[in-house]
């Protein structure tokens, strides 16, 4: 099936680059106008037909009396409408696929130890005071490649320019803003580095800090003692003679504009809770603060507004994916309540005057940014407040409005051009420029899974041996990165999978609780995957230790 | 219109429960004052969240909500001075000394154990790291304000605390060795006093240097200042009294070490937290200084619990040592009431002695004794109305108030069910919840176990 | 008589020196006579209470109960001014004499044997007479206790035991008197767990899982079937095959004749469900044992008849969603609905003597105080079929008398009195002892 699928994706792009010449080879020439069309600049009133000039990756010329020049390319717009192109500021676009192991064709495994481990590329974090997760040194551009189904599909969706960052850890590292066009890495920042980025899973490895307490003080001591690093050398450069020399300390160094306030800290929140407690902490350490996730940041509306804080509101809006089983326990009030509400946290930030940019929170189908974008307007969202949280929002709190985020000359040619309202559910994305150029457009994929995600995920059969002798059990996982989540059924009991964790040199290792003696247990597995086995030691609390071997029942998905 | 519904129904029976109400007249109970006796056929007014007035036919302004109390007991909220309620995370277990972490960082205040709590009279929880380390994180001392922001749930003027822990859990005894992973330090009890002697020394050097830079930085401007370090500044506070210390430990060796690394260093114990054992060393604990707070008639659970005897609670007591009955568990905390009352079953507490253990004893473990845990006026209004005396097991909380608001009424939850069950079939109705026609296995979230928390290392949703 | 009256009286501070031999592992039981119990209130539990009544005890069974009883010669006298008769309390939900501790102790588990089907398993095999649990578990008025092993899908067999004794045998009141499966479980949560329920990452799979080990279980009980057929078979016409004899199938010949209750561990819906569905295809006499959700399933349970040793008065609810109560009125929902119930603290041992204030909770929350008594006596009795022997105080019935000075449930009540098997046994235990070797401690 998937084969099929890639193979129609194939067709349909040969016949797009036949038919539109726009999609065809990079043109060499560089200037372009869109004549005739309906032209929404955000900045200022929508120009209900008129030109939009495009020289030398730059807007040149937009407005209802502005004519193509001679040296052109035309293009007739007649019908279409222009808006600055979209900006998803919240993705892990660019990196490279996130390849733990020898397992091939997969994702999975953070950034960190992605850095550590590829040979191919140079590590961005080397002699790192730090462990992997807690690395603030680490600058995303380092790594970002140009290329990729990936990138495609997300500017067929009409998203021009992404902000893109480390997949995982605590101090993730700093983010890039990035076109999604050009040859070279170099060619795509439009801005680096824009922001630190802060998570807050704990680290999975046994070390320090591994709770989500932990994780708040250690973020707090490496702030302290990047003010310290700070005093300290200041103090030798002014007097070094008679001065024993401060070590030097890279995590440090890069913490220093986040303590000073000058880069903004963008911390990854989307409970009530979890956004308090980011506001607590930013305003401990009077950091330059802005909420990723706030799924249910209304309800913590007033204080956002009142301290300024911005947000990149991600747009994967929650909802059902369950089957209905008889068997299944009702879902919580607390859930059913958050679905719902998640849809209306977008109109009644902006009516709280929250500013906010959207982005596209992971999800696997980018299809999804559109249809929950007009869910978030009919519950309440102005469509050009949700056009704003697409352009000039994000362009500012992300510190390029001057470059992005709303048609006007001399910013940065993105643009894209659909047929219909962007918000109309039978809109189509026509054209999309970056940079000043076309770059090509497919019909977006629809329903496949997101790319590099999945290693392990799937069906597994593990044959667990303890004193008790073999047990036959079903393991489904699911990953996410270095995570892991899934469960376990079979003669064991069934159950969730909890601490799992997946290394991109083929460690796994979970815990679940199992049936043992007809007592439920704490069973930890620790393995090794090699040639699509998963083979290692089960430690039972208070039972003698077993082995097992995992084995795929199913095609890896 | 059938958002309309939705909203509506969420606006009427969200989280609301809680009624601002700045006067209250409790008329005509059975007062338990804790320190003043029983009163019968007693009033007890309830204004601008204090206890305002205790006596006969008083009078309240004509906007007071009146409550005719005949038949029932009026009891200070009680406080449960071990609880691991609406913590994201319990235990940071990845270092044997961890006081640089802060249970007030993982709050919850969804969590709906608190409202079940509250049910069971419970008014203030004593919120304590695990017991995964000889020296742990600092604690939080809340009210159950349930339905208010976090920030006001902090008791203010609570004295900051600390967890420490000894014996099994700290040795990891029931931690599997696990390949390629190495064991943590310490594995015997030599080692845990090893740890925390060591820890102490180190702190005693940071504050010296501390305090060195303080007199050096009044000649010289420019010196740097010393790291700051979050590890050790809490033990700072507990050396100069400013932090309490609350240690789990269960048997009696193992008590008398700490008295005698408290001794040495300087400090002293607030509590030691379960002290199955304390009822060998009552002498000891009560020359220290330090407080108890005990489980009822937890045994056997394990090895270093099979001598605990239900009779801890009253040879403590007789010793002098301050003693409160604690839960350990969003479940036990639900019936701390009858916990209580088997110190008065086993080992003969007067009714009165057997109050204090969960109302002014904790109180007085936490430092806020002046403002709660009995009734008095110009204390805060933090009381249970009961249907019958709470030391009866026939007994159940009518109504639950915290400075003077209510946070948990009987009659009011019995009424809002029909309204949520309505409320569940409209948001069932909503798009986002509706099932796909096919879809992945149904989950429900995680949950921790509910007994014994301090050795769990699990960490909610 | 003095001396024996003396010797209840005091025997806590006769035998307070015994560390280290206490009390709990006599080895000689003591004796059973003649013994009256006088003025007392009696609490017979099946019929009226009885102010200023009389019990009389003869040879272990109760002899006379009544208000015009007289004392027989030679009787000895236990005055009950003051004090209340009730019959001893029974605990059809644990794991008492099977294990000692239960975490850094192995060597005192015996709770589960290796491998899914061991219907030969024999709680009374292991039950340890001189478990420290016994004694202290008694002298809170429990007189009785099913103890059950817990492992694989059969388990084994669960004994209705005295708490007395000096050899298991000598406790046994019926050394067989359940088969104990464990309904395969849809997800974690509930009983002794805790509450709050968990589903399984794939549930779809888990009952994919689950039918396979309730085809395990259907298998080995047809295998059963056929075996007792042919046993009899055999028994009759020897000129057939003698079938070999099998310790597996043998025991459980009188469960799939229905003969003998089988008790299925189950807590969810869809597991109570799933138990009844199974043991009417195979024609079993079931019990749920847990029955955290049976509320839901009352009328089922009522069609069926069905009862329910309910072990989750304490357990948090289920679900979030849940009523603060849902668990503290399951109890007075099943009543209400007419459904056959007794309440059970489901604990291994430690915690067996709190049963009173399970049963208390119940009556806090919509259960009559009578039959909070009834759910803790009586109804235990009747679900486990004993209640000719069992339950209550009656003329013919076992002597397991408590003898009270106050409600049986409520806390703060002091058990005076305590007779087993028509034995009068002393007050103390494990922890009196431990007590009294510390409590004067200077």
């Amino acid at each position: 099936m998937p084969k099929v699928r890639s193979r129609l994706i194939v067709a349909t792009l040969l016949l797009l680059l036949v038919v539109n010449p726009l999609n065809a080879q990079r043109s060499a020439i560089d200037t372009y106008a869109i004549t005739n069309a309906r032209i929404v600049t955000v900045s200022g009133p929508v120009i209900e037909r008129g030109t939009v000039v495009i020289r030398n990756g730059l807007i040149a010329a937009a407005g209802a009396n502005v004519s193509a020049p001679a040296d052109a390319r035309v293009i007739d717009g007649t019908g279409l409408t222009v808006y600055p192109g979209l900006i998803d500021s919240y993705t892990n676009l660019a990196l490279p696929e996130a390849v733990p192991g020898p397992s091939p064709g997969g994702g999975g495994g953070g950034a960190f130890f992605l850095l550590q481990q590829q040979q191919q590329r140079p590590p961005s974090g080397p002699n790192s005071t730090q462990p992997a997760g807690l690395q603030p040194e680490v600058m995303i551009e380092d790594v970002i490649r140009p290329g990729g189904n990936e990138i495609e599909s997300w500017r067929s969706a009409g998203i021009t320019t992404v902000l893109t960052l480390p997949r995982s850890g605590i101090w993730m590292g700093q983010s890039a803003l990035i076109n999604l066009a050009g040859d070279t890495p170099q060619q795509m920042i439009v801005r680096s580095p824009v922001a630190m980025h802060v998570g807050f899973t704990p680290l999975r490895t046994g070390t320090y800090p591994g709770s989500l307490m932990g994780v708040f003080s250690t973020l707090r001591q490496m702030m302290l003692d990047a003010q310290r690093y700070r005093d300290a050398m200041q103090s030798y450069e002014r007097n070094p003679r008679g001065t024993r020399r401060p070590d030097t300390d890279r995590s440090l160094a890069a913490l220093l504009p986040v303590v000073d306030g000058h880069m903004p800290v963008v911390m990854f929140a989307n409970s009530e809770r979890e956004i308090n407690r980011a506001l607590d902490l930013a305003n401990e350490f009077k950091l330059k603060l802005i909420i990723a996730g706030g799924q249910e940041a209304e309800k913590v509306a007033d204080r956002l507004a009142k301290q300024d804080v911005p947000l990149l509101l991600s747009l994967n809006l929650p909802r059902r994916t369950t089957a209905a089983m008889p068997e299944a326990d009702p879902e919580p009030m607390r859930v059913l309540r958050e679905r719902v509400e998640a849809q209306q946290t977008a109109g009644k930030l902006a009516k709280a005057g929250v500013r906010f940019g959207f982005q596209s929170g992971l999800m696997t189908n980018i299809s999804d940014l559109m249809s929950n974008a007009n869910k978030t307007i009919e519950n309440g969202l102005q469509p050009l407040d949700a056009l704003r949280a697409f352009t000039i929002w994000p362009a500012e709190i992300l510190g390029v409005k001057d470059q992005l985020g709303s048609i006007e000359v001399g910013k940065i040619a993105n643009l894209t051009v659909t047929r219909g309202d962007l918000f109309d559910r039978n809109s189509r994305v026509a054209h999309v420029f970056i940079d000043g150029r076309p770059v090509d457009v497919r019909p977006p994929a629809t329903g496949g899974p997101g790319q590099g995600r999945n290693t392990l995920a799937g069906q597994w059969t593990v044959i667990v041996n303890t004193a008790q002798g073999d047990r036959t059990i079903s393991l489904t996982l699911q990953q996410e990165g270095e995570r892991l989540t899934g469960s376990i059924s079979g003669p064991l009991g069934a159950g969730e999978i909890s601490n799992g964790s997946a290394s991109n040199t083929g460690e796994v290792r979970f815990t679940v609780s199992v049936n043992v003696e007809g007592q439920t247990k704490e069973a930890t597995f620790t393995g090794n995957l090699a040639n699509n086995q998963i083979r290692g030691n089960v430690a039972i609390v208070g039972s003698a230790p077993g082995t097992f071997t995992a084995t795929r029942s199913g095609q890896p998905n | 219109m059938k958002r309309l519904l939705v909203l509506l129904a969420l606006i009427t029976v969200g989280v609301s429960a809680v009624q601002a109400q700045t006067e209250t007249l409790i008329r005509n109970a059975t007062v338990l004052t804790v320190t003043q006796g029983t009163l019968q056929n007693t009033d007890v007014l309830l204004r601008n969240g204090k206890i305002a007035g205790i006596g006969k036919n008083l009078k309240a302004s004509a906007n007071a909500r009146v409550i005719d109390a005949t038949g029932k007991f009026v009891m200070p909220g009680i406080i449960d001075c071990h609880s691991h309620s609406m913590l994201d995370t319990i235990n940071e277990g990845t270092l044997a000394v961890t006081s640089m972490v802060r249970t007030q960082d993982v709050l919850n205040t969804t969590d709906v154990d608190l409202y079940r709590e509250l049910a069971g009279g419970v008014t203030t929880l004593n919120l304590l790291h695990g017991s995964a380390n000889p020296i742990g994180g600092l604690n939080t001392v809340v009210k159950i304000k349930y339905g208010r922001p976090a920030s006001e749930f902090l008791f203010p003027g609570a004295m900051p605390g600390i967890k420490f822990a000894l014996g099994e859990n700290v040795k990891r005894s029931s931690t599997p060795n696990l390949p390629g992973i190495p064991r943590r330090y310490p594995n015997t009890r030599m080692g845990v006093e090893e740890t925390i002697r060591d820890a102490f020394t180190r702190a005693r050097d940071y504050k010296r240097t501390w305090d060195e830079y303080r007199e050096a930085v009044k000649k010289d401007k420019n010196l740097v200042a010393p790291r700051r370090d979050l590890q050790l500044e809490p033990l700072v506070e507990v050396l100069e009294g400013k932090r309490y210390v609350h240690a789990h430990c269960y048997i009696a060796s193992e008590i008398l070490m700490l008295i005698n690394i408290a001794d040495e260093f300087g400090f002293q114990i607030k509590t030691f937290q379960h002290v199955l054992e304390g009822y060998k060393v009552a002498k000891e604990i009560a020359a220290h200084g330090a407080g108890a707070s005990i489980f009822a008639d937890s045994w056997g659970y394990k090895i270093e619990a099979y001598d605990a005897i239900p009779y801890n609670a009253a040879i403590l007591t007789r010793a002098g040592v301050i003693v409160s009955m604690n839960s350990d568990s969003d479940e036990r905390a639900r019936r701390l009431n009858i916990e209580a009352a088997k110190a008065m079953h086993w080992g003969d507490l007067t009714e009165e002695q057997a109050l204090k253990l969960v109302t002014l004893n904790p109180a007085i473990q936490l430092g806020i004794q002046d403002r709660v845990g009995s009734i008095e006026v110009g204390k805060d209004a933090d009381v249970a109305i009961w249907n019958g005396h709470p030391f009866s097991v026939y007994s159940r909380v009518d109504t639950t108030f915290i400075d003077g608001d209510v946070y948990f009424d009987r009659e009011k939850d019995l009424a809002r069910r029909p309204e949520l069950a309505k409320e569940r079939a409209t948001l069932e109705q909503a798009e986002p919840n509706k099932p796909p026609a096919r879809g992945q296995s149904p989950q429900t979230p995680r949950r921790r176990p509910s007994s014994h928390e301090d050795d769990a290392e699990v960490e909610k949703p | 008589m003095k001396i024996l009256l003396t010797l209840l009286i005091c025997a806590g501070s006769v035998f307070a020196q015994q560390i280290g031999n206490p009390t709990t592992q006599q080895g000689v039981l003591p004796p059973r006579g003649t013994f009256a119990i006088r003025n007392a209130r009696i609490v017979t539990v099946s019929g009226p209470d009885i102010e200023n009544g009389t019990v009389v005890i003869r040879d272990g069974k109760i002899e006379a109960v009544g208000t015009n009883v007289s004392v027989p010669a030679g009787a000895q006298t236990i005055e009950g001014r003051g004090l209340s008769v009730y019959p001893g309390m029974i605990d059809a939900g644990t794991n008492m004499g099977l294990v000692e501790v239960p975490q850094g102790a192995n060597g005192t588990v015996d709770l589960s044997e290796v491998g899914e089907l061991n219907p030969n398993a024999k709680a009374i095999i292991a039950v340890n007479p001189h478990s420290a649990h016994i004694g202290v578990t008694r002298v809170e008025g429990i007189t009785n206790t099913l103890t059950a092993p817990t492992g694989g899908l059969i388990s084994g067999q669960a004994a209705l035991i005295n708490l007395l004794g000096t050899a298991p045998k000598e406790m046994a009141v019926v050394p067989q008197a359940a088969l104990v499966i464990n309904y395969p479980r849809i997800g974690f949560g509930g009983g002794g767990f805790g509450g709050g329920f968990q589903q399984p990452a794939n549930l779809a799979d888990t009952l994919t899982a689950n039918e396979r080990q309730v085809e395990q279980i259907r298998k080995l009980l047809r295998d059963a079937e056929a075996y007792g057929r042919a046993q009899d078979a055999y028994a009759k016409d020897k000129s057939l095959p003698r079938p070999d004899r099998n310790v597996v199938l043998e025991p459980l010949v009188p469960y799939v004749r229905g003969e003998q209750p089988v008790i299925f561990r189950a807590d969810r819906e869809a597991e109570i469900r799933g138990a009844i569905r199974f043991a009417e295809e195979m024609k079993l006499k079931p019990i749920i044992l847990g029955g955290n959700d049976a509320w839901k399933v009352a009328s089922l349970l009522k069609e069926k008849n069905v009862p329910v040793i309910l072990t989750g008065i304490f357990s948090l609810p289920s679900r979030e969603d849940d009523a603060y109560d849902s668990l503290y009125e399951n109890p007075a929902k099943l009543q209400q609905a007419g459904v056959r119930f007794c309440i059970s603290t489901g604990d291994a041992g430690p915690e067996v003597r709190n049963l009173a204030q399970y049963a208390g909770m119940a009556a806090a929350f919509g259960l009559s105080k009578a039959d909070a008594v009834k759910s803790v006596t009586l109804f235990p009795a009747q679900i486990l079929n004993v209640a000719d022997r069992l339950g209550s105080i009656e003329v013919g019935k076992m002597a397991n008398l408590v003898v009270t000075d106050g409600d049986l449930l409520e806390v703060r009540t002091r058990i005076k009195y305590l007779l087993i098997d028509g034995r009068p046994v002393v007050l103390t235990s494990r922890h009196t002892e431990l007590n009294d070797a510390f409590k004067n401690r200077k």
